[in-house]
């Protein structure tokens, strides 16, 4: 796989307590060389980044719940309603992972459901389950949940979180390719990327996608 | 010098829990915990309010929600929606992060602008605006401690506890002699133990976020908890 072809599975940005303005707006630019797929940035500086990405082909990823999944579900359609009127193509939501560790999966259901609805195909609904930190069970069981509801993606990790082949493969064999898969955390060489595009990821993310693309 | 043998006032401790892997059951506890020691708060994620609620009424404790929590990087009216919604399920307290990507960036309109939309949404209710001291210069936390008094704010917060670093003394200490008395300072994140929290009282500190305030508040109940667990396991 060459540059290019690799920097089109690649979705990038730039997220974050301490990012500054100036900060994303040097990221971006060194990023456009690249036809990476898509490029994430927190609620705070979506606006700046529609304005960004206008000149490329490059979809905008809002980060929705961001990265702990701890706001209500009412508060998470706020930030996918507002999403939506900066007219983003995807938004990357962190589910409500307390929920998930108490089995309360008709909460998670709830949330997955009313995302899609009010999303309503204008954005792309991609979720984070936090691979992380579920049991075998915990994911399956979720992913379950999202095929129910309609939810076309997932991105495996948003906190820390170190993405494991298993994983994909684990999901590829019991879902087939049923669902797009992101493969999120830790990855920082080309090696891991392919790795995990080998097991049967669509798409990684890496916020570090220019050093990565460097060494291919 | 702080003295080992004196005890931290509960009424000051913020009793949280706030990981990705808490479960419904951990907030229960949480709450527990908070009635029987007579702490003031539990702080807690949103979702976790109108649980919450139910299991501390009658009880005395309030529920200090975070807001923007952990990046703060939302819009100012997303915050404000977010702490009005947790005000309808219940919160009394409103700890929100500010937004430190415009605070390092020199934007100081904004971050002021947006300590006032929530003051205004709280609705008289105790604010509290999370600066994450470990990722400012001592000049941007000044900054941030003047803004939060200009807003009319009731606490400057040091840390998430999700970011590199957590309280710090000398950063409270800052904070209390930039605040003059017009703002208290609480201090949060990798507080867990009673000598650490009583340096931290010692700086200037009046409310202290931490998950182990148990064994800080009332070492001999936390002691006792543990037996009564051994026993059952």
């Amino acid at each position: 796989m060459n540059r290019t072809e690799l920097a089109k599975r690649i979705k990038t940005g730039i997220l974050g307590t301490d990012i500054t303005e100036e900060d994303v707006r040097s990221h971006f630019a060194a990023a456009k060389a690249y036809p990476f797929a898509a490029y994430a940035v927190d609620l705070s500086y979506l606006r700046l980044a529609k304005e960004l990405l206008r000149e490329t082909d490059m979809l905008l990823t809002a980060a929705v719940s961001y990265p702990l999944g701890g706001m209500t579900l009412a508060t998470k359609l706020d930030q996918v309603r507002f999403a939506l009127s900066v007219e983003a193509e995807e938004i990357n939501a962190t589910l409500n992972l307390n929920a998930i560790k108490s089995g309360d999966y008709d909460a998670v259901s709830g949330e997955l459901r009313a995302m899609v609805e009010v999303a309503d195909g204008a954005i792309d609904v991609i979720v984070i389950p936090q691979f992380d930190i579920l049991t075998s069970f915990e994911k399956l069981k979720t992913c379950e949940r999202l095929l129910e509801a309609g939810v076309c993606a997932i991105k495996t990790d948003g906190h820390g979180g170190l993405c494991q082949p298993e994983d994909i493969r684990l999901l590829r064999r019991v879902f087939g390719a049923t669902f797009s898969i992101e493969a999120s955390g830790g990855i920082r060489t080309v090696a891991q990327a392919s790795e995990m595009l080998d097991a049967g990821a669509n798409f990684i993310h890496t916020s570090t996608a220019l050093d990565l693309l460097r060494e291919a | 010098m702080t003295d080992s043998s004196r005890l931290v006032d509960p009424t000051q401790i913020d009793h949280t829990e706030l990981r990705t892997l808490a479960t419904y059951n951990d907030i229960r506890r949480l709450c527990f915990e908070a009635t029987r020691c007579g702490f003031g708060v539990v702080a807690i994620h949103p979702i976790h309010c109108t649980r919450a609620a139910a299991w501390l009424r009658g009880s005395g404790v309030g529920i200090a929600a975070v807001v923007g929590f952990s990046t703060g990087a939302f819009t100012i009216e997303g915050k404000a929606f977010e702490a009005r919604d947790a005000i309808e399920r219940g919160a009394t307290e409103i700890d929100f992060v500010i937004n430190v990507g415009a605070l390092r960036g020199g934007r100081h309109q904004l971050v002021l602008d947006e300590m006032r939309t929530l003051r205004e949404a709280a609705q008289g209710h105790t604010v509290k605006a999370i600066i994450e001291t470990s990722v400012l210069i001592d000049e941007e936390k000044r900054l941030a401690c003047e803004l939060a008094v200009d807003a009319g704010l009731d606490y400057v917060e040091t840390s998430t506890g999700f970011a590199s670093g957590g309280a710090t003394a000398e950063d409270v200490r800052l904070l209390h002699e930039v605040g003059g008395g017009a703002i208290e300072v609480k201090a949060s994140g990798g507080i867990r133990d009673a000598q650490t929290a009583l340096a931290m009282i010692e700086a200037g500190a009046s409310r202290l976020g931490t998950s182990t305030g148990v064994q800080i508040a009332q070492p001999m109940a936390s002691m006792s908890d543990d037996l009564d667990r051994e026993e059952t396991e």
